[in-house]
């Protein structure tokens, strides 16, 4: 079925004008911003950044929070993935519909509701004062930012590491097992090198996320917890520094890239790797 | 081992499924506080929403422009899909990583980006360009979807089509559309809802008008208004049945077109 490029072009042009004009258009118009005002190019909205105290410790606090989320996501996730690859297909299937049904529902609203339930008044103060534990501060604090996101990630990372562990040959295992390898042996030898690559992959797109949220540690933080896209929302909308802001997305955008490059890159050489030691 | 995974999973399921069960008694509370359990359940926070037009007005808003984006990154997305699955041409792979790459890069650059662009072509608070602005978003899910499913087809089906006689369009749309109308079903309801979720693009183009998500954000900032779970409950409800419609005709389809090839010996 081969097709002529007039129909090929008539097919694309409509989405194509679409992302061009309103996608590539204006990321290319951020970035130049960051480095053109009226006047021409410029280095000023750069040494802005490298010089702002604020716009170092966000952009610093936005990487750890990140990183810190998204491992939390694996260490949490991982093991609930395992546990899901090993039932049954069908029970499988209504497992994951539970998994991904919190997935569906809007980022907004699921924030808004753990302010009611870390909240003063909330469930958590509610039940610790039962026990006659004096009501904690949970709510506005990095903790809060930590379990709104990782409720918010945690399908992601876990349907990810699920679908490399489905991928991995059960027969492996049980040639492991077969030849004296214990279950603990055949797993940490066997299985979870297999299973490493989809769950870097779950975590890469965690960190990806992680670095671009703005609603979760804007209502759940206090505020010194504003990570680099609520800076960039105040320095468009309070402070109307927009080279500034400019800067401060294109540096966002470019780590996004340099993430999802140098992901690219070791994933492909990790195929070729395990390609030719299967002798494809 | 396997039995303390279980618990384990178990605990975490309830995790991420908490929210979702605190909310609706939540949003049945009768005080204008928020509590929980609530000390007597009413729907007034429900009634409230329908009898304020600010909220009112949020929702319609919320539907106009999710229904038009919707429109546009389905026809858009499905047919820039089929030249991407069928076609073969240089640049493909850079196409469908920029058709791709709303879902994952950082909402707030794209919604600066915009807001700079509009600000000079005078698009801000035009309901027209949110919409467009909307269907950004939203098309990556169909691209996926329509092009994850046109992939799975059976090409020989087509082919019988051009054999007996029909052109590649009539082909095309009486034999190969039918097989993915579902597909293209479950990834509208994905962009309706990408839509109907965006926030930070539509905090920085709309020039101050609201959709829902907008009109609960502004709230958020100034106190803790109890119709935003009557709101939440609602708006979840709709996700739940939307999506469950979807998956279900998705499947249904898949067993269909499973089924009409013979089981192979």
């Amino acid at each position: 079925m081969i097709m002529r490029r007039p129909t090929l072009l008539l097919l694309l042009a409509p989405a194509v004008l679409l992302a061009g004009l309103l996608f590539v258009l204006p990321l290319f118009g951020v970035m130049r911003l960051s480095i053109f005002d009226e006047s021409g190019f410029t280095l000023g909205p750069i040494a802005e950044l490298v010089n702002s105290r604020v716009a170092v410790v966000v952009l610093e606090r936005t990487f750890v929070l990140a990183a810190s989320v998204t491992a939390i996501c694996l260490i949490l996730g991982y093991p609930a993935a395992y546990f899901m690859s090993g039932l049954k297909p069908k029970t499988r299937a209504y497992v994951t519909y539970l998994i991904l049904l919190p997935f569906w529902i809007s980022i907004l609203i699921r924030t808004y509701t753990w302010i009611v339930i870390l909240g003063r008044e909330g469930i958590v103060n509610k039940g610790l004062g039962l026990l006659g534990v004096a009501p904690v501060q949970v709510l506005y604090t990095d903790l809060a930012v930590h379990i709104g996101m990782v409720q918010i990630l945690l399908p992601i990372v876990i349907i990810t590491c699920l679908a490399a562990m489905l991928d991995i040959e059960k027969d492996l295992m049980k040639a492991a097992r077969s030849l004296g390898a214990s279950r603990s042996q055949a797993f940490w030898k066997v299985f979870f090198p297999l299973s490493v690559s989809g769950a870097a992959t779950g975590g890469l797109i965690c960190f990806i996320l992680s670095l671009g949220f703005f609603v979760t540690p804007a209502l759940l933080g206090g505020r010194r917890s504003i990570i680099i896209a609520n800076l960039i929302d105040l320095q468009v909308h309070q402070t109307l520094n927009w080279g500034f802001a400019a800067v401060l997305a294109t540096a966002l955008l470019a780590v996004t890239l340099t993430c999802l490059g140098l992901f690219w890159l070791v994933m492909r050489r990790r195929v070729e790797f395990t390609g030719a030691g299967l002798g494809r | 081992m396997r039995r303390a995974l279980a618990v384990y999973f178990v605990v975490l399921t309830g995790f991420l499924i908490l929210p979702l069960i605190f909310l609706v008694p939540i949003s049945l509370s009768e005080s204008q506080f928020l509590e929980f359990p609530p000390s007597s359940l009413s729907l007034r926070w429900y009634a409230a929403f329908f009898q304020d037009p600010t909220w009112v007005s949020a929702a319609v808003l919320s539907f106009r422009v999710g229904i038009g984006a919707t429109a546009v990154s389905l026809v858009f997305g499905t047919l820039a899909s089929i030249a991407l699955v069928r076609g073969d041409f240089p640049g493909k792979g850079v196409l469908t990583a920029i058709f791709i790459a709303p879902l994952i890069l950082p909402t707030v650059v794209l919604a600066l980006a915009l807001y700079i662009v509009f600000l000079r072509w005078q698009l801000v608070d035009n309901v027209f360009a949110l919409t467009l602005a909307h269907a950004i978003v939203a098309m990556p899910y169909v691209v996926m979807i329509v092009s994850a499913s046109l992939r799975r087809f059976d090409t020989t089906i087509e082919r019988a089509a051009r054999v007996l006689g029909a052109g590649p369009v009539k082909a095309f749309m009486l034999v190969t559309l039918p097989y993915l109308v579902p597909s293209m079903f479950a990834a509208g309801i994905l962009a309706f809802f990408a839509s109907f979720d965006e926030l930070i693009i539509t905090l920085f183009i709309s020039g101050g008008a609201q959709t829902l998500p907008v009109r609960i954000w502004n709230d958020l900032g100034l106190k803790l208004d109890p119709t935003v779970p009557a709101v939440a409950v609602m708006l979840t409800a709709l996700s739940i049945v939307g999506m469950g419609i979807g998956e279900l005709i998705r499947r249904r389809n898949e067993q269909r077109y499973q089924s009409a090839t013979p089981p192979e010996a």
